[in-house]
């Protein structure tokens, strides 16, 4: 029996902050409000990895929360996808740089959906969720490793700090 | 045979009425909440979806003690429906939660721990009120056999009614529902103990809640006694309460639970308990 269109029928969210403003967050939760109520679809906010399909990420990758970040992912069972939610998410946004953040979500998981905006907007989330599903339904149930645990550990003094930053601002001080 | 017919049919069917009443309950609160809210049948869709991921376990004895969980509250609906003993009904019950708060305990989850605690709690708030109401049947009745209850001619509710009110007191407890939905706490501890169930296994903690719903609403009508009309009409009451009472108040402690189940629930139980036996 095929039970691959049922996928799409009932996807069960999961949302991880991963050290933004919240503001993508109130936005997501603006979704389950009664102007966009995206039960209708079947969808509910699980808040438990090991029960859901689709991980929202909001938020720049903090050096924090990275290991949470991969910890949750490797959490949920396959078939699952990614949506990578907010300009912070997708590339780092103004925390880009910043001594505490290392970037974007999809240097550590594989990233299925971008969906741009600060913040981004819940029709934006609505339909970013639409394609994921699309994705959803042509996954395999086959193991998906995170890009982190294939990848080398990042290497110190790779990232901007407020040193190097105020090492540029000197000569042009004086 | 007619006797028998309907009680069997009911059994085989409930895990489908079960899923049918929990889809109908997912539209009725989006409703009050002035939500379009999912179809009807999105529960057997998220069944199908479940079925769908990837097998997951923590350890064979957590998945072999979630399905004895549903197992064994078949088992429990089973006999009550077919009119046995109402103790042995009630602690068949007890028995398929204490196999859940076993399977919370076995993992190394701190959230299925507290999960654990919470619902062994919300067990002694529930217990002792459903077993004073069993006593007070037997009282009338001097049977503790359901079946003298469904053939009755005067309704339960005519000479029980505080007996009543305390199990639509108690019955938010049974069904983890707000304001006492300290054991389930969905974003708080993100469900207790059905956390680390997942895929497959998840699926028989899943419809044990459907089945839960028909042996919660069995208990309602178990006050009509044979006047079926008025059965009914109980547990469209009750169904509306419980939804209306979900959607309008927020969680409570479980202290604040645990006294107002056995301060009040408990007590108007026994004051029934107590006309019942001395008139």
């Amino acid at each position: 029996m095929n039970l691959a269109p049922y996928r799409k029928k009932s996807p069960w969210i999961l949302h991880y902050n991963a050290g933004g403003c919240n503001g993508c967050d109130i936005e997501i939760l603006a979704c389950l409000s009664p102007k966009y109520d995206i039960e209708r679809f079947g969808m509910i906010n699980t808040g438990n990895p090991k029960q859901s399909d689709i991980l929202l990420v909001t938020g720049p990758v903090t050096k924090r929360s990275r290991e949470r970040l991969v910890e949750i992912y490797a959490q949920m069972p396959e078939p699952k996808v990614v949506i990578s939610c907010g300009a912070c998410a997708s590339t780092g946004g103004v925390f880009r740089g910043m001594y505490n953040c290392e970037g974007g979500v999809d240097q550590f998981i594989p990233v299925d959906v971008y969906v741009c905006g600060c913040g981004t907007r819940p029709e934006q989330i609505i339909d970013g969720v639409v394609q994921a599903l699309a994705i959803l339904e042509k996954k395999t149930k086959g193991l998906e490793e995170s890009v982190k645990l294939k990848k080398e550990a990042v290497k110190e003094g790779h990232q901007l700090n407020r040193r190097h930053i105020a090492d540029e601002i000197k000569p042009v001080l004086t | 045979m007619k006797d028998v017919l309907i009680p069997v049919l009911l059994i085989l069917l409930a895990p489908l009425l079960g899923g049918l009443l929990y889809g109908f309950e997912r539209i009725v609160k989006a409703r009050m909440q002035r939500r379009i809210g999912p179809p009807l049948l999105q529960p057997f869709y998220d069944f199908l979806k479940l079925a769908d991921k990837r097998r997951m376990m923590v350890h064979s004895t957590h998945a072999f003690l979630g399905i004895m969980h549903f197992v064994s509250l078949w088992f429990a609906l089973a006999v009550l429906l077919l009119g046995g003993d109402l103790v042995l009904v009630i602690f068949l019950h007890l028995l398929s939660t204490s196999l859940l708060i076993l399977a919370g305990y076995s993992t190394r989850s701190v959230f299925s721990h507290l999960g654990a605690n919470r619902a062994a709690i919300s067990v002694l708030a529930y217990e002792p009120v459903l077993i004073i109401i069993a006593v007070s049947i037997f009282m009338l009745n001097g049977t503790f056999d359901t079946a003298a209850v469904f053939t009755g001619k005067e309704p339960l509710l005519y000479k029980m009614p505080l007996a009543f009110i305390a199990l639509l007191l108690v019955l938010p407890i049974k069904l983890k529902k707000s304001p006492f939905d300290v054991a389930e706490a969905h974003q708080e501890i993100t469900g207790g103990v059905e956390l680390e169930f997942s895929g497959l296994f998840y699926e028989a903690v899943y419809t044990a809640r459907w089945l839960d719903y028909i042996f919660c609403y069995t208990l309602v009508f178990l006050f009509a006694g044979s006047n079926i009309l008025l059965g009914i009409g109980l547990v469209v009451f009750t169904f509306i309460y419980l939804n209306a009472l979900d959607n309008s108040t927020a969680r409570v402690s479980y202290k604040q639970m645990l006294r107002f189940s056995l301060g009040v629930a408990g007590t108007l139980a026994f004051i029934n308990l107590l006309i019942n036996s001395f008139s």
